[in-house]
């Protein structure tokens, strides 16, 4: 195989896989499955800074 | 009306409930077909790198640690998903193209608030560029000054952070409550008082410019608002009072004035001198968004709408008031959505299997925070041709600079603050809330009315009776559906869509096009 057509085809190879991973996650709401384990901890986070509160 | 069925197979998924679970967010992603799934999810990506750019950012990061409502931002492609749901064709471009846009547009709003924020990017010059300006006026009074920055911070807070995640003021308004504020006014301003309070808003900005809104929730939320600005941050507050009874001649003068006061506040405190040049070619802007909203319109009112729901309201506020002509990446925009409204109209394509009823929604809506447009139209057949707050001006605003349109100009400019969402119809008298429903249900052919209820607004209870006779009259069936804005804790979701559930069995006699949505178990989703 020419070196050419190895850039090539890792080239290919390379944006298959991308396009199989984040296609995954999109079409499965990996994104927002994650994101909504994450926001109970930011939650807490957010109780336990110290607020200046004005009336 | 006669059920106009579409005569395309909806391709990919029939029936929807299969989303959803007892879960924050959706199983799954909708199946839409090949190439409406391969569309949507290149706009998934293209929002994907959006928040990459302005997460990558250190200021950004850290500003995601110190302010709560930062978090409703962790839900973003929920939101998009919300108002997508069961589109296809043109119909789905349409809705990204818009909903893209402005979840581009607060994304830019936050950076910009986090750039001149105090405790964090703390950008001085910057910050002395900016003016707070209220969430609910028109930019109007910002059109004469391309070197200063109209700041509405009010919008990434509290309004968009709802759009994406339905429990997103409810701390806000235990804080307020928690001081002492009543809890029977609208959430809206509550929550945004809740924020004032709590020490969560951004701290930046030469001065600030309030307008009196719509109702007792909102002058009590300025007031507390305006008095941390001032006393305690040292930012002088500017009040723009907007005549409620906007459409009497004898209101004007004095409206016109009032702009003229606020023009000269911005300039005293910004040193920047008023543009002429500048505000006329925002006026030609502005006039240009109002033909396209017609063009839009007049699209609705046939057989075949193409941009509806609840991003049509959400583009014309951003449109509208954030915007007001300023920014000049909206005419890009605007015209996109025109062709792709053309091309849709022209090919005929429809957003559900059949539509049975064309409905017009009316009243205060919080079709933001919940998919409710978009489920009646999947689930009911029931098309949502325009809103209540889709309904702003429609007059052309003088647009050639000449001595006599400049003192025009402040009229104008009075005219667009008059008739700011909301306000043009919760204020102003019978005719501009009850008579002129009636005038839009003929324009459009609506034979349904959808009047939203806000169990905790004034503005329109007394006028229920006469909407239920005068409906009764012209033989429009008028669905009454309650609900508290933002605040799920008192009509949750599926309390929502039980009253349109009800409704269509028991008065229209009609099954369900989708029975999988008919009832949601998304109570707890974001």
């Amino acid at each position: 195989m020419t070196k050419p057509l190895k850039i090539l085809l890792m080239l290919l190879l390379t944006v298959f896989s991308l396009f199989a991973v984040t296609f995954t996650i999109y079409f499965f709401n990996l994104d927002m499955k994650l994101t909504s384990k994450i926001e109970p901890i930011f939650l807490k986070h957010y109780d336990k800074i110290k607020r200046d509160l004005y009336l | 009306m006669t059920t106009i069925q579409n005569p395309r197979e909806k391709k990919g998924e029939h029936t929807l409930g299969v989303l959803y679970d007892e879960g924050k967010v959706r199983r799954r992603r909708e199946w839409r077909g090949v190439k409406d799934t391969f569309y949507d999810y290149t706009r998934w990506l293209y929002l994907v790198s959006v928040l990459a750019k302005f997460i990558v950012k250190p200021r950004n990061v850290k500003g995601m640690f110190r302010y709560r409502w930062m978090a409703n931002y962790l839900a973003v492609m929920h939101g998009m998903d919300k108002f997508t749901i069961g589109l296809r064709d043109e119909p789905l471009r349409i809705t990204h193209t818009a909903m893209n846009f402005v979840i581009a547009d607060v994304t830019q709003a936050i950076d910009n608030c986090f750039r001149g924020d105090r405790r964090l990017g703390n950008d001085k010059a910057f910050s002395d560029r900016c003016v707070l300006t209220d969430e609910n006026a028109m930019t109007a009074f910002m059109m004469g000054f391309p070197n200063v920055k109209a700041i509405l911070r009010e919008v990434p807070t509290m309004f968009a952070a709802n759009i994406f995640n339905q429990f997103s003021t409810m701390h806000y308004l235990d804080v307020a409550q928690q001081n002492g504020l009543p809890g029977d006014v609208c959430p809206m301003p509550e929550a945004e008082a809740g924020i004032s309070i709590g020490d969560d808003f951004c701290v930046l900005g030469c001065c600030a410019v309030q307008v009196n809104t719509t109702c007792d929730g909102s002058l009590m939320g300025n007031g507390v608002i305006a008095k941390r600005l001032e006393r305690q941050y040292g930012i002088p507050t500017f009040q723009l009072v907007a005549p409620m009874r906007h459409r009497e001649e004898d209101v004007q003068d004095y409206a016109a004035e009032d702009m003229k006061k606020a023009i000269a506040f911005v300039e005293e405190h910004t040193g920047q001198k008023w543009d002429w040049t500048h505000y006329f070619e925002c006026a030609k802007q502005v006039n240009d968004a109002t033909r396209k909203r017609l063009a839009q319109l007049e699209i609705n009112s046939t057989p075949y709408p193409q941009f509806f729901g609840s991003v049509f309201s959400l583009y014309n506020d951003t449109n509208y008031m954030g915007n007001c002509g300023r920014d000049r990446k909206f005419i890009k925009i605007d015209a996109k959505l025109m062709k792709l409204a053309e091309k849709g109209y022209q090919h005929k394509r429809m957003a559900a299997k059949e539509y049975r009823h064309r409905c017009i929604i009316w009243g205060v809506q919080p079709q933001y925070c919940i998919d409710m447009l978009y489920w009646m139209l999947q689930c009911w057949g029931v098309m949502p041709l325009t809103d209540m707050l889709s309904m702003v001006n429609t007059r052309m605003i003088a647009e050639e600079d000449t001595p006599e349109n400049r003192e025009q100009a402040y009229y104008d400019m009075a005219w667009l603050n008059e008739n700011m969402i909301m306000r043009n119809r919760t204020h102003g008298g019978y005719k501009v809330l009850v008579d002129e429903l009636w005038e839009f249900c003929e324009m459009m052919h609506a034979d349904m009315v959808m009047m939203w209820e806000h169990m905790s607004c004034k503005a329109l209870t007394g006028m229920h009776g006469q909407f239920e006779e005068q409906a009764r009259e012209r033989g429009i069936h008028l669905v009454w559906v309650s609900h508290d804005l933002c605040d799920p804790r008192v009509y949750t979701r599926q309390a929502i869509r039980d009253q349109f559930n009800t409704y269509m069995r028991t008065v229209m006699l009609e099954e369900p096009i989708d029975p999988s949505i008919e009832i949601l178990p998304d109570d707890n989703a974001w």
